[in-house]
């Protein structure tokens, strides 16, 4: 018991703590362990200087108050116009991106068509043959593709006359 | 005429306004919370005039100068603000703003500077002397007088800028305030076993610490060598 160190012992607890039983184990090993003297000396300084920095306290100035609640009010305004200003920007931001539409529509509109065929200018959509206004507009397939009505009945009777022989 | 009725209203404003910090004085802490949360800035004046003195306490832990305890303790009570909806009223309100008050703290020291090296020779004279003779006979009756706790205050501050804030705060409560382990667990929300822990490292490593300053001094008389923690 008197050879073991006693190290573990002054860091499992606070000094003060510490009971009789424990400090008797100490004070007989620190006769002759020199390391567990110098530690149980280092253990008895923090105490002391632990105790008198725990005494330190500061207590609030009587303008404290006025102080917290000063710095309240202007933390509130700062966010207040941060928030004014944040919408200040992504107003900004709308408004520009509109101006950026607005011009590349005009660009559209007006610049790019100019360069274009003027036939397909009238007519853009006949350029497409298979498109609704190539097959309603084509005049010329109208007219070689049109039946007239003596070919229907001459196409009709034909047929009746062939079954009847 | 028209002066005394003048005076009549500025008595019945003062009245007026005497009545409603009676009333906020005697409101719970609930009432209080729920009035300052909704906008009303007299019910907060009354939390920082009720826990001033708690926070600036908890504050007081970590640092040694008025000004950064006042900084610290302001924070701590604009965090509340704007955490006033969270306040339940079901633990203390005392206890809700130290933990807020701890964690404040601790997060301003992380965010400090690195830990700074101590070394014999940065000792002053007066916390040289206090070292030879804190384990004198007398120490304990000369470190009584003010100035000497002054210096003793000094170098454990200095002493304890060495570790780290988690350390700082553990020995201080415990090892100094003879505070327990569950009065740390309830300030930082921390389990019972880490702040274990963290006491049993925290006092190997002061101990460690001043160990070095003490055989630094004891090498000094003898080689002139600095001893560093």
């Amino acid at each position: 018991m008197k050879n073991e160190h006693v190290i573990g012992i002054l860091e499992g607890k606070p000094l003060v703590e510490l009971g009789e039983n424990e400090l008797e184990q100490i004070r007989a090993h620190v006769v002759t362990c020199e390391a567990c003297r110098h530690a149980y000396e280092a253990a008895q300084v923090c105490a002391m200087l632990l105790q008198q920095r725990a005494e330190e306290i500061f207590e609030p100035s009587p303008f404290f108050q006025t102080r917290v609640l000063a710095a309240l009010r202007e933390r509130q305004a700062d966010n207040a116009t941060w928030a004014w200003s944040r919408l200040w920007r992504t107003a900004g931001g709308l408004a520009s991106s509109m101006v950026a539409t607005v011009a590349a529509l005009a660009v559209l509109t007006f610049v790019i068509p100019g360069t274009q065929n003027p036939d397909s200018q009238s007519l853009p959509a006949t350029a497409n043959g298979y498109s609704t206004e190539a097959v309603v507009f084509d005049e010329n397939a109208q007219a070689d593709d049109q039946i007239s009505n003596n070919d229907v009945f001459a196409t009709l009777y034909e047929t009746e006359d062939d079954v009847v022989k | 005429m028209a002066d005394s009725k003048q005076f009549g209203s500025v008595t019945l404003i003062f009245d007026l306004e005497r009545c409603l910090t009676n009333s906020l004085e005697q409101s719970s802490d609930l009432e209080l919370a729920r009035l300052a949360g909704s906008g009303d800035e007299s019910a907060f004046a009354e939390i920082v005039r009720r826990y001033g003195p708690r926070v600036f306490r908890v504050a007081s832990r970590f640092f040694r100068q008025r000004s950064l305890v006042e900084e610290a303790a302001q924070e701590v009570f604009m965090k509340a603000f704007t955490e006033l909806g969270s306040f339940e009223g079901r633990g203390s309100m005392e206890g809700w703003l130290t933990r807020i008050a701890t964690n404040t703290c601790l997060n301003l020291l992380r965010s400090a500077k690195r830990r700074p090296q101590l070394t014999v020779s940065d000792l002053s004279e007066a916390e040289s002397s206090w070292m030879d003779n804190a384990l004198a006979q007398t120490a304990r009756e000369q470190h009584q007088s003010r100035e000497r706790s002054l210096v003793a205050a000094d170098l454990a501050g200095r002493v304890l800028h060495t570790l780290s804030p988690d350390d700082q705060l553990v020995l201080t409560m415990i090892d100094g305030e003879d505070a327990s382990v569950k009065d740390v667990v309830e300030a930082t929300g921390w389990s019972e076993s880490k702040v274990k822990v963290l006491a049993f490292r925290a006092r190997r490593r002061m101990r460690e610490a001043v160990e070095k300053l003490l055989n630094g001094k004891t090498g000094k008389r003898k080689s002139g060598g600095p001893a560093t923690i």
